[in-house]
């Protein structure tokens, strides 16, 4: 029998598990196909497919004994980890059957995530997909449900606002910058101290198409940063100059006094003609002067503004990411009624295969063994036991066809499980989509991994 | 029963509170729908437009007309626009603006048939109603900048963002694209309305009596100063933004007092 009973889902994230578990479990790209060829070796699985990110590690798969199927996943994970099972279990999480389904909707559609609505998770579950598909251990149920949870995650980011607005102070940032020039494409970005926060905020800058000048009170630190960002160092000593030139200007240095005073910032201001500066001070304490502002052409924003829509954002995500739930909890309804239809056709044939033949094996060994019977009764005879067979069927067929239950086991399930019945036919969606996933929008990029 | 224009003015009326209800806070969608809206009323505009070329009939013979026809560029120019850029807060400006030159149109009589009217005051009036089409949009855009550039400095920031306007970068350069694209459009109809009016000989001895038309050469003046400024001496932003509107309202100041002249 198939059914959503059989999928199951047995993992750690970063709900249940310390990073130092779930390194322990990675599973190179690479890698990935001639585990999943181990995994469906194992006892009871017969599909299967590995989700693994740096916050999660998720065997996705279809097990005929999910008893066998889930100690065997276990053990083997704590193989692979090489810990001992009795550690890795209380960090494990297990779901099955539409549960199982649910909670691939929820990862697909970035619920489940660290940074709820970060956009990177949705091509990691599509390459999980693609690479269990080339391992050749994805079948027609997991096949199913990746490909609808791609639906629903498009559904979700389309119709809810919860992957658009960003949520951390240097993508904030970027969007600002990006407010005012439309994009880093041939813009100038200086680089005022080169100390750790200069070298994160620099490297989320790096593949905006940007370029990079740094300057620092100390010119061999610079010059440090610059190589390893491609960028160019600039004179310290003329910070009128290299803001004259700068589009964008980044400071974070550990100055206790402004290093871009205002008569500074109003001198190099004269320079570029009113042409727009973009000041972004993420140093405590701050590096550029506030009145700086008030200058034409002058845009600054501190880190106390970058954290504020940074937070207001994250609050907005978290009301759409309700809307989000409640569109994850419908498609699963819609997806668990539509698989079920499914089933119901060839469960029918199969039924209705096992009960006739029943009948005309036992009837034609009853008439076989009356040799003594005329022609015309051994079919009467024959016809007789069809018949009554046929009967029978009629009030099992009927109910399979309208049973709409909600909830408790589908007569589908019901009936295949009563006769032990082996549906074959390959389970397709037909509205599954091919195609490749959007990709993120651009200035969303959030380390996720 | 409503004419023709009455329903475009109604489905102008329509976007324009789409547009304006997006700026005021509603969601996203209502930017949307009003772009729609928008694009219908163009559509019906240019089927009333076009049935009128095809009667044989200049769309912009009458000053009513002329104002339709002015009404007709923003608003399909905007709409061109608004496929490429982030532009729905500036819908919130070039709808109400056409809704408010249709009303206008319906409200300025037509001048009994100016007698000599000609090749030269047709091809006057086409330019002069081009050219002003054309600054509105940029005038507009100006606004937007205006208003953007406030609440950058206001660090109204997480407002931007959520509403996902077009850049400052981008209303300035699409602004000074209208200023280039309008100004030697302007230029000719300045040359030929100044030709057209000789020829009627009402130029000489009557400028005093006609500050438009020193009001329109103003204008011609400062968008001329706008372009000079920007490309020879880099300017930009706020203060080419008010330059702009400055020329603008010059504009309007020149159609203000012609059709009080028109409505005496």
């Amino acid at each position: 029998m198939e059914s959503l009973t059989d999928v199951i889902v047995l993992g750690v994230s970063h709900r249940t598990a310390p990073v130092a578990v779930r390194e322990k479990l990675t599973v190179a790209e690479e890698q990935v196909e001639a585990a999943l060829r181990q995994v469906v070796a194992l006892p009871g699985i017969r599909e299967a497919a590995l989700l693994c990110t740096c916050n999660r590690v998720e065997v996705y798969a279809v097990a005929s004994d999910r008893e066998a199927a889930l100690r065997a996943l276990g053990s083997d994970l704590a193989v692979r980890a090489s810990v001992a099972a009795a550690e890795l279990e209380p960090h494990l999480y297990v779901r099955s059957d539409s549960e199982a389904v649910h909670h691939l909707f929820r990862v697909a559609s970035s619920l489940d995530s660290l940074v709820v609505g970060e956009p990177q998770i949705l091509g990691q579950v599509k390459t999980t997909h693609d690479l269990a598909l080339k391992s050749g251990t994805a079948g027609p149920i997991l096949n199913l449900c990746f490909s609808r949870a791609f639906r629903v995650a498009r559904r979700v980011r389309r119709e809810t606002a919860i992957a658009r607005n960003p949520v951390s102070v240097s993508s904030v940032a970027i969007d600002l910058a990006r407010q005012v020039f439309g994009g880093f494409d041939g813009r100038r970005v200086l680089i005022v101290g080169a100390g750790k926060m200069s070298d994160l905020a620099a490297r989320a800058l790096q593949g905006q198409g940007a370029t990079l000048t740094v300057t620092n009170r100390t010119p061999g630190r610079a010059q440090e940063l610059a190589v390893r960002m491609g960028g160019d160092v600039h004179a310290w000593e003329d910070l009128v100059g290299a803001l004259a030139t700068a589009d964008i200007v980044l400071a974070s240095t550990g100055a206790r006094e402004p290093v871009l005073t205002r008569a500074l910032v109003a001198r190099a201001q004269k320079l570029r003609r009113g042409r727009p500066l973009f000041l972004i001070d993420i140093a405590v304490p701050r590096d550029v002067e506030p009145s700086c502002a008030e200058l034409p052409g002058i845009y600054l924003a501190d880190i106390d503004d970058l954290q504020k829509v940074a937070s207001s954002h994250r609050d907005g995500r978290r009301g759409e990411a309700e809307q989000a739930e409640s569109i994850v909890e419908q498609e699963l309804g819609r997806f668990i009624e539509s698989f079920r239809g499914r089933q119901v056709g060839p469960t029918v044939v199969a039924l209705r295969a096992r009960v006739i033949t029943l009948a005309k094996t036992e009837a034609e060994k009853l008439v076989n063994g009356m040799p003594h019977l005329a022609e015309r009764d051994r079919r009467a005879i024959l016809n007789f036991a069809e018949s009554i067979a046929n009967k029978l069927l009629h009030g099992p067929q009927m109910a399979l066809k309208k049973d709409t239950s909600g909830d408790g086991v589908p007569l589908v399930t019901a009936v295949q499980r009563l006769f032990d019945l082996t549906v074959v036919e390959a389970v397709e969606d037909p509205a599954a989509d091919a195609g490749n996933e959007g990709e993120p929008a651009a200035g969303q990029k959030k380390a996720s991994g | 029963m409503a004419t023709f224009t009455e329903i475009q003015i109604g489905v102008y009326a329509i976007a324009s509170a789409l547009y304006l209800g997006y700026l005021l806070g509603f969601r996203e969608r209502s930017a949307r729908l009003g772009r729609l809206v928008l694009a219908l009323g163009v559509l019906l505009h240019f089927a009333d437009i076009g049935a009128r070329c095809i009667h044989r009939q200049n769309p912009v013979s009458s000053t009513p007309e002329a104002m339709g026809f002015v009404a007709f560029l923003i608003a399909a120019g905007f709409l061109a626009a608004s496929f490429r850029y982030r532009l729905a807060a500036a819908g919130a400006f070039a709808a109400p603006a056409v809704l408010a030159l249709l009303v206008l149109a319906r409200v300025v009589p037509a001048e009994p048939g100016t007698p000599a009217m000609g090749t030269l005051g047709r091809t006057h009036i086409f330019l002069a109603t081009v050219g002003v089409a054309v600054f509105t949009l940029a005038a507009v855009l100006a606004v937007l900048y205006l208003i953007e550039d406030r609440q950058l400095k206001r660090k109204r920031f997480g407002l931007l963002i959520d509403r996902g306007a077009a850049s400052l970068e981008t209303l300035d350069r699409l602004a000074a694209r209208c200023v280039s694209f309008g100004f030697p459009i302007f230029t000719v109809a300045l040359v030929t309305g100044a030709l057209w009016i000789a020829r009627l000989g009402l130029l000489w001895g009557s400028v005093a009596m006609r500050p438009e038309y020193l009001l329109a050469v103003a204008t011609w003046i400062a968008f001329g100063v706008l372009l000079v400024a920007r490309v020879g001496a880099g300017w930009q932003g706020r203060r080419a933004a008010w330059l702009t509107l400055g020329g603008f309202g010059g504009a309007m100041l020149v159609l203000v007092v012609y059709f009080l002249r028109h409505a005496a």
